[in-house]
């Protein structure tokens, strides 16, 4: 027996490995510097996360996940070890972090048509931090559609619709509305396959109940349809980009904009003997591009600020390549090729890259720096049809949420990867599906093509969580409840 | 008498003294173990050994019995020296010669004794019949000697001891203690006394014996029951034995007699030896063949006889055993087909040459070599030793292929029934379709989202919808029941739609200054139609000219210019003449181009322009005609082999600047067919992966990406890599991609068109099923 407990011993002291535990936020660190610790090495996350929260003696446990060497530990430390070839003799330096928490559905708000652009505007979006006299309050975010059936709509959290942007008659967008944006909390721009970005008046009123969205300036340039729409509030500029294969630069104030193209007024249409009365009764002031940047040989899918400098620009486009445009002499920088149609385009600036959603269903991270050697430097895989729309985690520079075709919304970390034959591949932390696919109850069923479940649009906002728009007809609002309350405070 | 000669003979010179000891024959020594035993092992000394033990034995025994034993003893040592050596034989006799035969010895008191040899009488001696150990007492009783030890005197006056009686033998043997296996002799190896143990003993009496067995016999032999074990029960015939076997045979008496009497006669002569043959042959005439032949020259009708080999061990009648086949090898080579045996005999093993049997194809071989002589050839069976894998053709992986469509990404919904048709307009952002429910429909192809609708008709359906190529304009060509409509979508912006209307409207106003045709013509079936415009309700869809055919038009292409469409009425009864028409947008022109039927093959099927030549590529049923519309002559003529085509295309890049013209063509019958107009009127490679009729087939426009795809009745569409290369010397390869599923087969029908995007990887699909699928 003794010999027997002794081999034992002996054998768990083999397997323990001495690490040290970090945190880089100032809320969940360790109370005093802890030395390092002895683990067993048999350990996996979940062992960690109860190690932690013990050592924090937190009456509520708060789900950690641990990075060493800035991957995620997805093994147990001994198969990690194994795998990286370490030595257990050393000190592993495990940093932790909260983990994602599963996003909970908290909303639906539905629709007449599908909706093809969804955006926030609360406390912590853009908008609002951008408009820096005006305080915002909590409780009062607020959420934009643009549907295709023309009409932007503002809704409460409680699922209320606050306002209707004007029907075409009466000077509101004579197609369907394709992205829309919070310029600030009382602008909003939107663009539609009308070929028009359109800038409305928000205004609301009886403690917000109800509000009014009034037609403040038409932009006419484009000769296709309007796919993206990028909104710099500060320096009064919008960026979008068409069908007709170029990218548009407009300015929000009446004043800068140069006069509307003549011929791309909906008056010069020579098919008079229509019915449809395509001039309103309410006289909108038409204005023109700052300037029309044409080098893309496709359908311009997306077109985005550089998230720090707001002079840079960056498209997507259907004929594969990503290009960077300075803005200010409206002169094309660079151009970055890749294998497939781009679809959509996210700027991460911390680590210097650029998401783009590809029809090939996975996102390429593209280094734009012109030092960059390689295109693709990560490609994050898991959807199963277009990735359309993407968005940036507002908690943590790693994060990343994208809408694809398929019907889901997708949540990826970038530590969260593997080195494939193909190069670093990055697996999706959570899946989102669409509420409405299970209210019918085919929450498992696949949809071909993702017919009627299709995500036009995603959007994270700190506050009110994951938005995103869908050929279902509904606004989904999931939250991870968790990390939200916890990062707030 | 005789045995005692014998051994004497035997035992040679040595033995003339030692016999005086009268008891100890020679012969009983030998059948002593003890003796015998060390004789044998003592080699050549054996016999003065035998001799010195025995008398060791006695001189043990006189020791014990008084005074004379001494003689005895001394009288034995000089046998025993002559017995050591042979040839010392000799030597005795002079000695003898030359010294008295007297010696003084003192005797057991101290006086002297006088000794005598003893006296060897020579061969001639009158003694020599006297036994020499006879006792020379004469007629005196015995019982006088009873109280003295010997019983009389021989002939040299020595006394002659009283043999020793059984029990004195007995007592003295008693008396020596002899250990076990006791030799009495040293082993050399060890300097101890040697001691045999009894099975060695017994060893050595067996060698003595002869009884020792040689190499090669076998101790343990299998019994052989010579007479059988099994004892018959009953006897083969029980009857008695018949009186004719014990009663001599008249008939054989005849015979001999007749013998006797042929012989008497001289009828029958003695066997003589056949020795006079040679002289028979002498007389024979031999006709030597090969006496006059000559050495000829190498020629190809002289060839000479191979030189065989020397026969081999294995061709031997009872080749060494190496050489005989194991079961394994015999069964492999009967197994084996005669052409491929390595030899064409078997090694077999026989155990004398009478029991070679008769050659076994001895007549097969004599047969076969009359066929020689008769010239008759046998069929000689060539065998191909190809690896089937090497046959098939080194196709590259699809992967190294990529991009090509492999999932569906969008369904387009909305259609009511069948849609018959589809086309991605040329900005490749937009999809139109048409279908039984007599729409066309425009679709954002990304998203699947339905733009625009126009419903053409209530009862027919939309059979073909077309884009006008070219982004100056857009324009939709719609073939509905007997019409085809020219609309523009109000999809695109204001200039382009003003373009596109202006486009379609300048050509009212010369068709309008071409008054129309008379009404005699107009009665005729051929005249050709005028375009008309189209109800309110239409214009206000965006429908801008209807063209009335009168008949159902199944098929419409495009000119590259956009000026010009084909359109063809398939249906059997319309009339040869009206069938194709050539339609100009500016004129608002419709012509008929052919009189009459094209030969071979039915109505015409679908007609297209060839991408940058001035041919019109037509295929009616069974062929496709190019003709040549600027010098309006046949310039081609294709018969792919199929019974009914459904649909062609013509390869984006055909030209003659780039290595010729490829066309696919897509049959009822189920067959692709590649077409190379370089190669032959015949195709280039058929590809048979379909189960069900093939509806369309398309190349990929532009040439961007080396596709074509064709769709099936069966469900699937089929994606194949086919790249052309400019070289004039390559062929193009083709390498079968992807088949994509998911179109649901109503009503036996399964995907009715296909198209590709101009400029992506992507496809796109009309099912029967009423949906259209983007592939991508």
């Amino acid at each position: 027996m003794s010999e027997g407990q002794d081999s034992a011993v002996s054998e768990a002291a083999q397997r323990q490995v001495r690490v040290q535990l970090t945190s880089k936020q100032e809320d969940i660190a360790l109370p005093e510097s802890t030395g390092p610790i002895l683990v067993p090495t048999g350990l996996r996350r979940y062992a960690l996360s109860t190690l932690v929260n013990n050592l924090l003696s937190s009456e509520k446990p708060i789900p950690f996940e641990f990075l060493i060497n800035g991957t995620f530990l997805r093994t147990s430390i001994d198969e990690y070890l194994t795998a990286n070839g370490i030595s257990s003799e050393t000190t592993l330096e495990i940093e932790y972090v909260r983990a994602l928490i599963p996003p909970l559905h908290i909303a639906s708000f539905q629709h007449d048509d599908w909706v093809s652009a969804t955006d926030v505007l609360s406390a912590t979006a853009p908008a609002a931090t951008w408009a820096s006299g005006a305080t915002f309050s909590k409780g009062q975010e607020r959420i934009l559609s643009g549907s295709y059936d023309g009409f932007l709509r503002v809704w409460n959290m409680s699922s209320e619709t606050i306002a209707t942007s004007p029907a075409a008659t009466e000077g509101g967008h004579t197609a369907s509305i394709k992205a829309a944006k919070f310029v600030s909390p009382n602008q909003i721009a939107s663009a539609s396959l009308d070929r028009t970005v359109r800038l409305w008046k928000y205004t609301e009123e009886d403690g917000g109940f109800s509000g009014k969205i009034a037609p403040q300036l038409e932009l006419y340039g484009h000769k296709s349809g309007i796919e993206s729409l990028a909104v710099h509030a500060p320096s009064n500029r919008l960026l979008t980009g068409s069908s007709d294969h170029n990218v548009g630069f407009w300015s929000t104030k009446k004043a800068d904009a140069p006069a509307a193209p003549e011929n791309l007024l909906p008056s010069s249409a020579a098919r008079s003997s229509k019915k449809r009365k395509l001039n309103s009764s309410v006289s909108v002031p038409q204005r023109g591009p700052l300037a029309l940047l044409s080098a893309h040989t496709g359908p311009v899918s997306a077109a985005i600020f550089d998230a720090r400098d707001s002079t840079v620009g960056y498209s997507a486009s259907w004929d594969h390549s990503l290009r960077t445009w300075d803005l200010v002499t409206a002169s094309l920088v660079d151009t970055r090729t890749t294998a497939h149609s781009l679809l959509s385009l996210e700027h991460l600036p911390d680590h210097n890259l650029l998401a783009a959603g590809t029809s090939a269903r996975h996102i390429t991270m593209i280094d734009p720096r012109a030092s960059a050697t390689t295109v693709a430097a990560m490609t994050l895989r898991g959807h199963t049809n277009a990735v359309v729309s993407l968005a940036r985690d507002p908690h943590s520079s790693y994060g990343l949420i994208s809408g694809s075709h398929d019907g889901t919304v997708r949540l990826w970390d970038l530590r969260s990867t593997k080195t494939d034959k193909e190069g670093v591949v990055g697996e999706s932390v959570y899946s989102i599906p669409r509420k409405s696919l299970e209210d019918e109850g085919k929450a498992e069923s696949k949809r071909v093509g993702g017919e009627g479940v299709k995500v036009f649009s995603v959007c994270w906002d700190e506050t009110v969580g994951i938005v995103s728009a869908g050929e279902d007809k509904r606004i989904q609002i999931n939250r991870g409840e968790g990390v939200l309350s916890s990062t707030k405070e | 008498m005789d045995a005692r000669k014998a051994s004497k003979k035997r035992k040679a010179v040595t033995r003339d003294v030692e016999e005086e000891a009268g008891v100890f024959s020679g012969d009983e020594l030998s059948g002593q173990d003890l003796d015998g035993a060390l004789s044998d092992n003592a080699n050549d000394l054996s016999d003065s050994e035998d001799d010195e033990s025995e008398i060791e034995l006695i001189d043990d025994v006189s020791s014990d019995e008084g005074e004379e034993e001494e003689e005895e003893l001394d009288s034995d040592e000089i046998p025993s020296d002559v017995g050591e050596e042979e040839v010392k034989k000799p030597a005795v006799k002079e000695w003898q010669a030359d010294e008295p035969n007297v010696r003084i010895v003192k005797d057991a008191n101290g006086n002297d004794r006088y000794l005598y040899d003893e006296i060897n009488p020579d061969d001639n001696s009158d003694y020599s019949d006297v036994e020499e150990n006879g006792n020379t007492i004469g007629d005196i009783p015995l019982s006088f000697y009873d109280q003295y030890p010997h019983i009389g005197y021989d002939i040299n006056g020595k006394k002659i001891m009283r043999p020793a009686k059984g029990e004195a033998l007995d007592a003295l043997l008693d008396s020596i203690e002899i250990p076990k296996g006791w030799t009495g002799l040293t082993d050399p190896a060890t300097g101890k006394p040697l001691e045999l143990s009894q099975e060695e003993l017994e060893l050595l009496k067996k060698v003595q014996m002869n009884e020792i067995p040689g190499e090669g016999y076998d101790q343990y032999e299998p019994l052989v029951e010579y007479f059988t074990s099994q004892q018959e029960i009953m006897p083969l015939s029980a009857a008695p034995e018949p009186k004719r076997r014990f009663v001599p045979s008249k008939h054989e008496q005849k015979r001999v007699m007749k013998l006797v009497k042929a012989i008497r006669e001289g009828r029958i002569l003695p066997y003589k030896a056949p020795e006079d043959r040679e002289e028979k042959d002498e007389n024979e005439i031999n006709f030597d063949l090969w006496a006059d032949e000559q050495e000829r020259p190498d020629h190809i009708m002289h060839v000479p006889a191979p030189k065989l080999p020397p026969p081999g061990y294995e061709e031997s009648y009872h080749p060494p055993p190496e050489y005989i086949p194991d079961n394994k090898e015999r069964k492999a080579w009967e197994q084996a087909d005669p052409e491929d045996r390595e030899k064409e005999f078997l090694p077999n093993d026989f155990q004398s040459l009478r029991k070679v049997p008769g050659y076994e194809n001895f007549v097969k071989e004599k047969f076969e070599r009359c066929l020689d002589l008769y010239l008759a050839p046998r069929v000689r069976r060539s065998k191909l030793n190809i690896d089937p894998e090497s046959l098939l053709p080194k196709l590259p992986s699809p992967e190294e292929l990529k991009p090509f469509p492999t999932t569906c990404a969008t369904v387009f919904r909305g259609h009511k029934g069948r849609v018959r048709s589809l086309n991605v307009d040329p900005t490749g952002i937009w999809l139109a379709t048409g279908g039984d429910d007599g729409t066309v429909r425009v679709w954002e192809i990304l998203t699947g989202r339905q733009l625009w609708s126009a419903k053409l008709s209530d009862e027919d359906a939309v059979n073909v919808v077309r884009w006008r190529p070219g982004k100056d304009a857009v324009i939709l060509a719609a073939a509905c029941g007997d019409d085809i409509f020219l609309s523009v979508p109000p999809i695109a912006d204001p200039e382009i739609e003003k373009a596109s209307l202006e486009t379609l409207d300048a050509g009212w106003g010369y068709a309008a200054s071409n008054p129309t045709p008379s009404a005699s013509d107009e009665t005729k079936k051929s005249a050709p139609p005028t375009w008309i415009r189209p109800s309110s309700a239409l214009a206000d869809l965006g429908v801008c000219a209807v063209i009335p055919l009168r008949y159902i038009p199944k098929s419409i292409s495009w000119h590259r210019r956009g000026d010009y469409f084909v359109s063809v009425c398939s249906g059997a009864s319309t009339p040869a003449s009206v069938a194709i028409a050539i339609h100009t947008v500016s004129k608002h022109l419709t012509q008929f181009p052919f009189r009459r039927r094209l030969k071979g093959g039915g109505p015409p099927q679908t007609a297209h322009f060839h991408p940058s030549k001035p041919i019109l590529f037509v295929a009616n049923q069974r062929s496709v005609r190019g003709y040549d519309l600027s010098r309006q002559l046949l310039v081609k003529i294709l018969q792919p082999g199929a019974r009914w085509i459904s649909s062609f295309d013509i390869h984006p890049t055909s030209s003659s600047a780039s290595g010729g013209d490829n066309i696919i063509i897509g049959s009822y019958d189920r067959r692709l067919l590649w077409h190379d107009l370089d190669l032959s009127q015949r195709p280039y490679k058929t590809l048979r992966y379909h189960r069900k009729a093939i509806r369309a087939v398309k190349f990929h426009p532009g040439g961007r990406y080396p596709l074509f795809a064709d769709a099936s009745d069966d469900g699937s569409l089929q994606i194949f890599h086919g790249s052309v290369t400019g070289d004039m010397l390559s062929n193009a390869s083709i390498v079968p991609l992807k088949v994509l599923k998911g179109h649901k087969i109503t009503g036996e029908l399964g995907v009715l068109d296909i198209d590709w995007h101009p400029r992506e990887a992507w496809c796109v699909s009309a099912g029967a099923d009423g949906t259209c699928r983007l592939w991508m």
